[in-house]
């Protein structure tokens, strides 16, 4: 045998130790949890120097996927992970990789697709990914997501398959908790173990063999693709158990087609997929001691389906009780239900009665006693030689009539909102807005927008900025949140931090959900179906990077010039997921992806100038503002809510501290953004029908400080002020110099 | 034969670590399991559990043992644990930190308070209560409260070996933070030793406390379709007092001039305002005071404000309730 170590890591720990292993030529990823601290850990060792890979963060999964497509097709090896909606949000491409044979491996950490959004785990996004012609490769512990992920590469590689391959184990079950694990001590013994890439498949790597990837078919060559790549899918059955029995030789563990857990002689069985046929594995012994014959089934491929050994395993079962953490809506039983009977009635003489229950959605804990259940109910099956109730959920419950939901605060509209404090007036000449604002003291009397009892960290800067914005805006709002902190630390259901309508959509598509909202509701108000006053704003509100993933929506929402305002808190990162980087993060911050070590210095590039991007739409208004000048933010909401009354969309950035993230002292939030701003990094401007005006210029109030003043507040970028770092410290200054110069040069010129 | 002082009937030794999130229990319950997997040769499983992943909001830590060749096949949270560590004293008020302790079970806290108001408090009438005052021992070393309860765990977990633990925050520390290594040894050092045991005076009991597993408040015919919420603003009966570590902002009137700059950078909206007049007769808002269910202690406010009216205090048992002013309307 050959010489491995003992640790004690988790799931992800595992399948980023093996790919590190093998070094793949390249990772594109975009994060989100479960699955996202794969990246983050191989961004660590890339730091530390301990592996190779070109590691790319994607503007989405969409991205993503498209980045590993481009790689696999030059013959690299490739690698991606993702979760839940990452899957669902790249869908469109997981066939075209597997149509076209371009291996590569992807870690499907599972997690369930929203709605309702719901970060926990269950197989509603693996069963969608049954469809798209990867290899499926299911791993119940930590140590089964190292062994397979190796061996995940020698089957997508191989030329029996040529397809690629997901290894797919269960979020926070197997992700997140740690055991005790072997791995090979030697990356080498990996790497001679997957062998050389094969490179006599075409690819678009050597310009002196020219091909055409992707060329077009009708359905007369269609039908043969297809027929190539479904024989070829079946063939990788038994080239896992070619690789798997290789493997065994090589660690001294098993992975045949099914796991099968004292089925010899079973008469009542239980299939689940992962991390829940492990518990139900300590059930069946305590069943087994009372005389019971119990047993436990669970696949470790699942594409192709072992159909057969199903078939052998269940010869003499006299009830299955199928398990499913995923619904297949309507269709009387989830997916591997149905392939569970289909496989089965190939078997003439086979008598199993086969149940199913959907249970552990959302990340749902499995008990021992809910597996203790799950054989009562097939052993009362049993009893009664018929399934009286073949499909149903379990874990579900009907909810104490006597709960009734319970108006806390009454709800507040039109006139609430409304002080009349405020006073915006279009200047005709000159063709700008003027706002009258009174004191601060004087708005302390227009209730919030948001209720207090919000889960946000200790000193989040997202509701101070967040609030002064609403200050300015006068009666009804519909409120848009794209997935974010600020969202998920609102809305923990049964709880609502929201007074007014507040409308949520995933990450990449606030704009476009809430032009659709406006749009409605104006034409709905015209038709007269809907009696409402009609000074209703419309605002979307997104952070954590929702501005990376978002901005196709958001541009095409601007170029539409919907009447709404485009809210964005900047926090440079995706901090909701755990401060991943975001393209708004400034150059050489530490972010979880953009580590400082050894090889890297933090960020490689400059941070994202959105506002401008948004400028270049030629919306009637955009803005930059912060809570340290709070008069400056209100103002401007002001404005905004005129132009998306009047004109179309606006456009606001609002910077705000994130203390956790940017590991900086909770109390120093505002003093935080007002160097932001004193240093130029954070120019307070609007851009007014196309006319640029600084509004707070530090260098005419002899404010200006260098950037070491804001830098020096955060931990994730003191790093910069080092000697060591001067070049990197230079390119910034240079950088943030330039940008603020551009800036006073549009000040002064109006057709800039 | 085996190294564990008992076990329950899977073959596990179980802890679980109450606290909140940004104080380290996670971190705390990983190096405890590593030091029982990797230095004493225990199969180990850890793992936590959390809401929304924000700091300040309630977390727990699980740490389960069992002999090398028993099988960790459970993936569910421990219900029954053989010790409870709370990291975070105020957390009884949000969750039943001693929910499911084993009769013969051992409860760790961190407090400065006496065992007889801990027990009543946590409702905890049998098993061993253990108490540290990690928060102190961390602020006088500069260090985490994590890494002393570390230290009093170690003390209860006897059959893991304390120098194991040394070696491992030596190695954490030594490359990057070398000045800290010393600190965070003495740090645990403390814990070990400074941590004192009370019996409890009732006779052993029988069984323990049930653990209570929440269930929701609604279900399949009493959700709105949808998961629509009907109740807007409902989150206003949430107390999130439980997330201060150890200070709040105190106020005295007479020095404030109502600018309402801490009501502008509070991220919890806890500025209670009311409209009164001013000496002249004209209507004004007055600051009323801060109603301390939401604060969560970043004082912001005390930063903000321009004069001495808000100050940094360290919080007493007892304080905010007795101060704090609720709003008339939210």
């Amino acid at each position: 045998m050959i010489e491995q170590v003992t640790t004690f890591e988790s799931g992800n720990e595992m399948a980023a130790l093996a790919a590190a292993q093998i070094n793949y030529h390249l990772m594109g990823y975009f994060p989100i949890t479960p699955s996202t601290e794969i990246a983050q850990l191989l961004d660590q060792m890339k730091a530390r120097g301990e592996h190779d890979i070109v590691l790319i963060p994607a503007d989405g999964e969409h991205g993503s996927a498209g980045i590993c497509y481009g790689a696999a097709v030059m013959g690299a090896r490739v690698l991606n992970a993702t979760s839940a909606n990452g899957l669902m949000y790249m869908l469109e491409q997981l066939p075209v990789q597997s149509g076209t044979r371009f291996p590569m491996v992807m870690n499907l950490v599972t997690r369930s697709i929203s709605g309702p959004l719901d970060i926990r785990g269950d197989h509603s996004d693996l069963y969608f990914a049954l469809n798209t012609g990867w290899v499926i490769l299911t791993a119940r512990t930590p140590q089964a997501v190292y062994d397979m992920n190796i061996m995940a590469l020698k089957i997508a590689e191989h030329e029996d398959v040529r397809l690629p391959v997901i290894v797919a184990y269960d979020g926070f079950f197997t992700s997140h908790q740690k055991r005790k694990v072997q791995y090979f001590k030697d990356r080498q013994v990996v790497q001679a173990f997957i062998g050389e890439r094969p490179t006599h498949f075409p690819n678009a790597s050597d310009p002196r063999k020219p091909v055409t990837i992707g060329a077009h078919m009708n359905g007369d060559d269609l039908i043969n693709n297809h027929y190539q790549q479904s024989e070829a899918l079946y063939r990788a059955a038994h080239v896992f158990q070619q690789v798997a029995k290789e493997y065994a030789q090589w660690s001294g563990r098993e992975y045949p087609l099914l796991d099968l857990y004292k089925m010899e002689d079973a008469e009542v069985a239980l299939f689940l997929i992962n991390s829940a046929a492990e518990t139900a594995k300590d059930v069946v012994d305590q069943l087994r001691a009372k005389g019971i014959k119990a047993g436990v089934i669970s696949p470790n491929i699942i594409r192709p389906f072992p159909s057969e050994a199903i078939r052998q395993a269940c010869k003499h079962v006299k009830v299955l009780l199928v398990g499913e953490r995923a619904d297949s809506y309507g269709a009387h039983g989830g997916n591997m239900t149905h392939e569970i009977k289909s496989a089965l009635k190939e078997d003439p003489y086979n008598q199993t009665i086969v149940l199913t229950r959907i249970f552990g959605l959302g990340g749902k804990d499995f008990y021992p006693d809910d597996a203790k259940e799950f054989f009562n109910i097939a052993l009362r099956t049993l009893d009664k030689g018929f399934a009286e109730k073949p499909f149903d959920y379990f874990g579900h419950m009907p909810g104490d009539p006597q709960q009734k939901w319970e108006q806390v605060i009454e709800p507040m509209y039109g006139d609430a909102f409304k002080t009349g404090l405020i006073q915006v007036i279009e200047d005709k000449e000159t063709k700008r807005l003027k706002v009258k604002l009174p004191p601060l003291r004087a708005l302390t009397a227009k209730p919030k927008r948001l209720a207090p009892g919000h889960g946000a960290c200790p000193g989040c800067g997202i509701f101070p900025a967040l609030e002064l914005f609403f200050k300015g805006i006068e009666g009804d709002v519909v409120v848009l949140f794209q997935t974010g902190c600020a969202y998920v630390v609102t809305t923990a259901y049964p709880y609502s931090s929201h007074k007014q309508t507040m409308i949520h959509n995933l990450f990449q598509n606030g704009p476009a959900t809430l032009s659709g909202a406006v749009e409605a509701f104006f034409e709905m108000k015209r038709r007269g179906d809907i009696q409402v006053s009609d000074d209703v704003t419309f605002v979307m509100i997104t952070g954590d990077g929702g501005m990376d993933i978002g901005m196709g929506s958001a541009i095409g929402t601007a170029l539409r010039n919907h009447k709404l305002i485009m809210l964005e808190y900047d926090n440079e990162g995706y901090m909701n997921t755990g401060s991943q980087m975001s393209y708004s993060t400034p150059i050489g911050h530490m972010t979880s992806t953009t580590g400082v070590g050894k090889t890297q210095n933090g960020k490689a590039f400059h941070h994202k100038d959105t506002p401008q991007i948004m400028a270049a739409t030629n919306i009637p208004y955009v803005f930059t503002a912060t809570e340290a000048f709070p008069q400056d933010l209100i103002k401007k909401a002001a404005k905004a809510q005129w132009y998306a009354q009047h004109e179309g969309t606006a456009y606001g950035k609002l910077l705000i501290t994130c203390p956790l993230n940017w590991k900086s002292e909770e109390r120093y939030g505002e003093k935080i953004m007002k160097a932001a701003v004193d240093s130029c990094f954070f120019p307070l401007y609007e851009v007014e029908r196309g006319k640029t005006t600084i509004t707070y210029d530090p260098e005419e109030k002899n404010k200006r400080v260098p950037l070491q003043e804001w830098l020096k507040y955060m931990g994730k970028a003191k790093h910069l002020l080092k000697e060591e770092n001067r070049e990197l410290f230079a390119s910034f200054e240079q950088e943030v110099e330039r940008r603020w110069h551009r800036l006073k040069a549009m000040h002064e010129h109006p057709y800039l | 034969m085996s190294i564990l002082p008992k076990t329950n009937e899977l073959g596990f030794f179980e802890i679980r670590l109450e606290s909140i999130g940004g104080l380290g229990a996670n971190l705390a319950g990983k190096m405890l399991a590593e030091v029982g997997a990797l230095g004493h040769g225990l199969n180990a499983a850890n793992f936590s559990t959390y809401g929304s992943e924000k700091k300040g909001s309630p977390v727990k830590s699980y740490v389960r043992f069992c002999d090398e060749h028993v099988h960790i096949r459970d993936h569910s949270p421990i219900e029954q644990p053989h010790v409870i560590g709370i990291f975070h004293e105020a957390l009884y008020k949000m969750v039943d930190v001693v929910s499911g302790l084993r009769p013969d079970g051992i409860v760790l806290v961190n407090s400065v308070r006496s065992a007889e108001h801990i027990r009543r408090d946590l409702r905890l009438s049998y098993g061993t209560l253990a108490v540290v005052d990690a928060l102190g021992i961390a602020v006088e070393e500069k260090t985490k409260v994590n890494t002393a309860m570390l230290g009093a765990l170690f003390r209860i977990c006897h059959f893991l070996d304390p120098e194991k633990m040394k070696q491992v925050i030596r190695k954490t520390f030594e490359k990057k933070y070398p000045h800290l290594v010393e600190a965070n040894i003495r740090t645990f050092e403390r814990g070990y030793e400074e941590v004192r045991f009370y019996e409890s005076e009732k006779p052993s009991v029988e069984e323990g406390k049930p653990f209570s597993r929440p269930y929701p408040l609604f279900g399949y015919e009493t959700q709105t379709i949808g998961g629509v919420i009907v109740t807007n603003g409902n989150s206003v009966l949430k107390d999130l007092s439980g997330s201060r570590q150890g200070f709040l902002p105190k106020w005295e009137e007479k020095d404030c001039i109502h600018c309402a700059a801490c009501d502008t950078v509070c991220p919890d909206f806890c500025f209670v305002w009311e409209e009164g007049e001013d000496r002249k007769g004209r209507k004004q808002m007055f600051l009323k005071g801060i109603d301390y269910q939401y604060c969560k202690g970043c004082l912001k406010c005390v930063e903000a404000c321009p004069t001495n009216a808000l100050t940094q205090y360290r919080e007493q048992i007892g304080f905010a309730e007795a101060h704090t002013v609720k709003r008339m309307s939210v």
